[in-house]
């Protein structure tokens, strides 16, 4: 089999996994090729527009596992490829030179046991760092049920581990992947974010003793992330958005990635849908960001009452309007996490105010020259005590219907709509041509 | 508002940023400020226009530049470089010099506070170009593909809106240190060139279609399979990719070609 054979099958065994992101390492070049960029840097789109940042590959295909929901589990008729370390290791130089990667994803299907596997890469791993010492960014899975040992060899070499969770509880995951373990997942997964605190509190204490700049070398500086699958299984988002709160705050991960779920496989535990869930993917990524740099809490944005996203508005337009007496907020004295609470205000706004109300009290034209957007913040903000329009709009119907009407124009257009209450207030286009032509 | 009187005149410069530091000096010291500056070449001559041309003058601008670096912040020097490299192509402000002049003379009269003083529009427009340039740049940071003309000579062709070359080329130069590099800005007909010790930026008039390598043309093969595979066919969503990555752009793109 030659190698553009196994880099289709490989690649295409490894686009499910949503990660990309290149940032959070600061590795410069010593005598070799490469450095990272702490922000991080795409490199293309695909057809998909995700975007492509890391050569996405496995390892090999050839699993022993039968997860249900897997393309590659092992029941399926599937080709199968293994590389060989070289190989990766030169497709990677290759195309890194090129300019066409920021480093390397490798993942792997479990051949023998998690040990055997998880020795591939790091062979792999090794021939880039120390024989061609290649300094750009590496990305490797953390393989279920691995020893300590190699994953702390694994981590000294990598600048992110992951490890996927896959299914939100271990109920589905017993369901749908029986040979997988909560433990066998989570047991890898807190070893590294023990290894990551232990390695930044060393660097910490010599830095202070010596009064040193820290050394760049460390464990898995990027951080560790996870995935895991939505709409396979029954979970609500709330569910769903407790477990990220507990993996952001108690394992310390970067990010928890959600994967709309896909049907490749037919199995009598497997929902049949025909177009993934991508706009209950969208607002679990809403929230998430909710969460990590807004300030909120999962139990503020949704509670047992509500224990699922509304399609219809984004979470934080959800919550504004659920807590309207928060609102109006005044733009030119409200503190940053408190502006970040308006719909519309995001964290680029919100320390653009931030700067500018140092100089001068802001009105809505300067806020608009700002470059923030009114279109939602409008409905909860004053300027020096004063209202966008007339008082007597800002009440929750008038809003909300406003919202949504706005909302809409975002998603995609579905083949059905729900009956709102307000559907009919705000004329449709139909509506301005009829008023027109005096066709009524 | 600044206490300058506005002469009704175009000044022209040689379109380097020193003669533009020349520019803010002789405003500094008339406390005259023209109603447009533009580079003598992309002058259109109009007869109501008068016009004068302000010639370069080292000593002057580098004393801009030390007055900046010690009255203002290094900051603002930054500011106005990558504002100046700007092409102001869509359409921020009528004029880029003349809003770096204002910017840079205010700050000769509230020092480094002129960096928060957003809500005053030139400086906001200073801060919009330098945003435009940086975000072209870092974005080609990821879409130049170097292709390897010669035993360890990667050449890339770009069309970049804004004079981004000299700040990738650094870029590219730290990132691939071993390698020799050419980048060709097509727009500018302008190259940086490094040939793993030095860098140079210099004019290129011919128009060079060079010829690949035979392993150049293999990993082209091979990335056009991935980028191909790597699509998710569920989620197809072009309009997004458009977005991202658009089409001014795809001519330079292996893998869009």
């Amino acid at each position: 089999m030659d190698i553009e054979e196994k880099l289709k099958i490989l690649a295409d065994s490894a686009k499910y996994d949503a990660s990309c992101s290149s940032s959070g390492s600061s590795r410069t070049n010593k005598n070799g090729i490469g450095n990272g960029d702490v922000s991080g840097i795409c490199h293309s789109w695909g057809a998909d527009g995700r975007c492509i940042s890391l050569l996405k590959i496995l390892m090999s295909n050839c699993c022993m596992y039968d997860c249900k929901y897997c393309i590659n589990r092992s029941s399926n008729t599937v080709k199968r490829a293994t590389f060989t370390s070289r190989e990766v290791a030169d497709l990677t130089i290759g195309f890194y030179k090129r300019n066409y990667i920021e480093g390397l994803f490798l993942s792997s299907a479990v051949i023998k046991s998690p040990d055997y596997t998880m020795e591939l890469l790091y062979q792999t791993i090794s021939i880039l760092r120390n024989e061609y010492h290649f300094n750009g960014y590496i990305h490797t899975k953390t393989i279920p049920g691995s020893s300590p040992e190699l994953i702390d060899k694994l981590g000294k070499l990598v600048d992110r581990m992951s490890i996927n969770i896959e299914l939100p509880s271990s109920d589905s995951l017993k369901l749908l992947a029986p040979e997988k373990s909560k433990s066998d997942i989570l047991t890898p997964m807190k070893y590294v974010a023990n290894s990551i605190n232990n390695s930044k509190l060393l660097l910490q204490e010599s830095s202070s003793k010596y009064h040193l700049k820290p050394k760049k070398e460390s464990f898995v500086p990027a951080g560790q992330t996870t995935q895991l699958i939505v709409g396979a299984t029954p979970e609500t988002d709330l569910k769903i958005m407790k477990l990220s709160e507990n993996l952001y705050n108690k394992i310390k991960l970067k990010r928890v990635y959600y994967s709309a779920y896909i049907s490749v496989n037919e199995d009598k535990n497997l929902p049949t849908l025909k177009v993934p869930p991508l706009l209950r993917e969208n607002r679990l990524y809403q929230a998430d960001w909710l969460l990590r740099f807004y300030g909120f809490k999962a139990d503020e944005l949704l509670n047992e009452k509500n224990p699922n996203f509304n399609t219809m508005l984004d979470p934080k337009c959800e919550w504004a309007l659920r807590n309207i007496d928060f609102f109006p907020i005044e733009i030119n004295t409200a503190g940053y996490y408190k502006l970040l609470r308006v719909p519309g205000i995001g964290v680029t706004s919100a320390k653009r105010i931030m700067t500018a109300r140092r100089e001068s009290k802001l009105n809505f034209d300067n806020l608009k020259k700002l470059g923030v957007v009114l279109k939602r913040a409008q409905y909860f903000i004053t300027c020096n005590g004063k209202y966008f329009d007339k008082i007597c709009y800002f009440n929750q119907s008038f809003i909300s219907s406003n919202l949504m009407y706005l909302e809409r124009q975002n998603l995609p257009s579905p083949d059905y709509f729900q009956t709102s209450l307000f559907d009919d207030l705000l004329p449709t286009k139909g509506d301005k041509i009829k008023c027109l032509t005096g066709n009524l | 508002m600044l206490n300058w009187k506005f002469i009704d005149e175009i000044f022209l410069y040689d379109g380097t940023f020193d003669g533009l530091l020349t520019i803010v000096f002789d405003c500094y010291i008339s406390k005259r400020l023209p109603q447009k500056i533009v580079p003598k070449d992309e002058y259109v001559q109009n007869i109501l226009d008068k016009t004068s041309f302000i010639e370069t003058d080292f000593e002057k601008s580098s004393k801009v530049f030390e007055g900046i670096h010690k009255n203002i912040c290094n900051d603002a020097l930054y500011n106005a470089y990558y504002a100046f490299l700007s092409a102001n192509r869509s359409g921020i402000c009528d004029n880029k010099e003349i809003e770096i002049v204002k910017f840079l003379l205010k700050g000769f009269v509230v020092g480094p506070k002129i960096m928060t003083m957003l809500s005053v529009s030139y400086v906001l427009n200073v801060f919009k170009l330098r945003k435009n340039m940086l975000a072209e740049a870092h974005k080609l940071k990821g879409l130049v593909r170097l292709q390897e003309i010669g035993d360890n000579v990667f050449y890339s062709s770009i069309h970049p809106e804004n004079n981004v070359i000299e700040n990738i080329g650094h870029f590219f130069m730290k990132r691939f240190p071993m390698q020799n590099l050419i980048l060709h800005d097509k727009n500018r007909q302008i190259a940086f060139l490094y040939n793993t010790k030095k860098y140079e930026i210099i004019d290129v008039n011919d128009n060079i279609t060079p010829t690949i390598t035979k392993e150049e043309k293999e990993f082209q093969t091979l990335w056009k399979t991935f980028f191909k595979t790597i699509a998710i066919k569920e989620r197809t969503n072009k309009r997004c990719q458009m977005q991202y990555m658009p089409k001014k752009y795809w001519q330079d793109l292996v893998e869009m070609k």
